[in-house]
């Protein structure tokens, strides 16, 4: 599972989600890629069960970027607890995804198969998705 | 290399209120700048600067530009802004060009043929940069750079410096060095045994956390110290 190595601090205020990316919104190193169209916090389970997807399906051949790292701490309180008694203990960790953030990028295969392969790993997703290639965009 | 022409008219107003009305109308905010001339706020048709950036020569297209009112400018798209979602265009950046001057420009480089790297060694071909700077006059901007990546094998590179360029009309500005495609072994990542995936899920290791300057304070100097603010307290 995907989470940093070291932190400064061990949890984090929630914060607010929401605009678009306006950083990450585009192919930086593949020919194809997956887009986010809503914001949301997509947790190391989802990217690691959205990457074993893709390398399964693309089997040989092929190399996969992954542009979104889960460096926020989720805590949560444990059940049949009084509230109070100060935040409770780290429990996974997220990724905050902006709209029009490009999530994951593929190369050295044809579009049908990374079409194929991307639409598995939106199935993975809690936000709907866009398939782009570099041959679409401005 | 095609014809562009693009009517353009001055914008009075400013701000993000007036772009998006300027916006629903099927224009976009444009400025216009360099050359001879100062910067101009001003309004084009957003499809036809789509279809400029769509266009075989791309970004490099040079087209006139005829301000409403004003005189016509060589002109090419030196940037600009698209929704990240949506994809619209929103803002462009216009540069005057001189046709007797020498510019700096980046032109995109294509590959053609299969690598033997892949085809017969079974590596990946992968493109490390897609597009080299250079400068020259503005007639002789090439459309794109094509090289015949058939003959790299794994472990081979090729670098800017092996594109085929004209020596007296373009000058390359970026490192002959760099590299722009390579072909490299394919590596296979071992699947976690479902075990080890189980232990995982089930408790997953925290992150060491940093810890600020102060050193920890010995047990037997904190006993020491505590008497002493209680006499104080007295």
């Amino acid at each position: 599972m995907l989470m940093p190595k070291k932190v400064k601090y061990r949890k984090q205020q929630r914060g607010r989600r929401g605009g678009k990316a306006w950083r990450g919104g585009t192919l930086a190193f593949g020919d194809y890629g997956l887009k986010a169209l809503e914001c949301a916090w997509i947790t190391d389970r989802q990217i690691e069960a959205s990457r074993v997807a893709i390398t399964r399906f693309i089997k040989r051949g092929g190399k996969l970027w992954i542009r979104i790292f889960p460096d926020k701490p989720y805590t949560k309180k444990p059940a049949e607890t009084r509230m109070g008694k100060g935040k409770g203990a780290p429990e996974f960790w997220v990724a905050p995804v902006k709209a029009g953030r490009i999530m994951f990028e593929m190369a050295g295969v044809d579009e049908a198969t990374a079409k194929e392969a991307m639409t598995l790993a939106a199935h993975k997703l809690p936000i709907p998705t866009k398939f782009v290639s570099r041959a679409g965009g401005l | 290399m095609q014809q562009f022409i693009v009517e353009a008219n001055l914008r009075a107003e400013r701000g993000k209120n007036a772009a998006r009305r300027i916006r629903r109308t099927g224009l976009v905010p444009a400025t216009l700048y360099g050359g001879k001339g100062g910067p101009v706020a001003v309004n084009v048709n957003a499809k036809q600067v789509v279809s400029i950036l769509k266009s075989e020569s791309g970004h490099n297209t040079i087209f006139t530009l005829k301000l409403v009112g004003g005189g016509e400018d060589k002109v090419i798209v030196k940037d600009w802004q698209a929704d990240p979602v949506r994809g619209d265009l929103l803002h462009v950046d216009l540069l005057r060009i001189a046709m007797d001057v020498r510019m700096r420009v980046k032109v995109p480089v294509h590959t053609f043929g299969e690598p033997q790297g892949v085809k017969v060694q079974g590596g990946i071909f992968e493109m490390v940069t897609r597009e080299v700077e250079i400068e020259c006059l503005p007639t002789d901007i090439p459309e794109e750079f094509r090289f015949d990546v058939t003959p790299l094998m794994i472990g081979k590179q090729l670098r800017a410096g092996d594109l085929p360029l004209d020596p007296v009309k373009l000058k390359l500005l970026t490192d002959p060095q760099r590299v722009l495609a390579h072909v490299v072994a394919l590596r296979i990542e071992e699947e976690k045994s479902a075990e080890v995936a189980a232990a995982e899920v089930a408790a997953p290791a925290e992150p060491e956390v940093i810890k600020k300057g102060k050193k920890e304070v010995v047990e037997g100097e904190e006993g020491e110290a505590e008497p002493e603010k209680s006499e104080k307290k007295k």
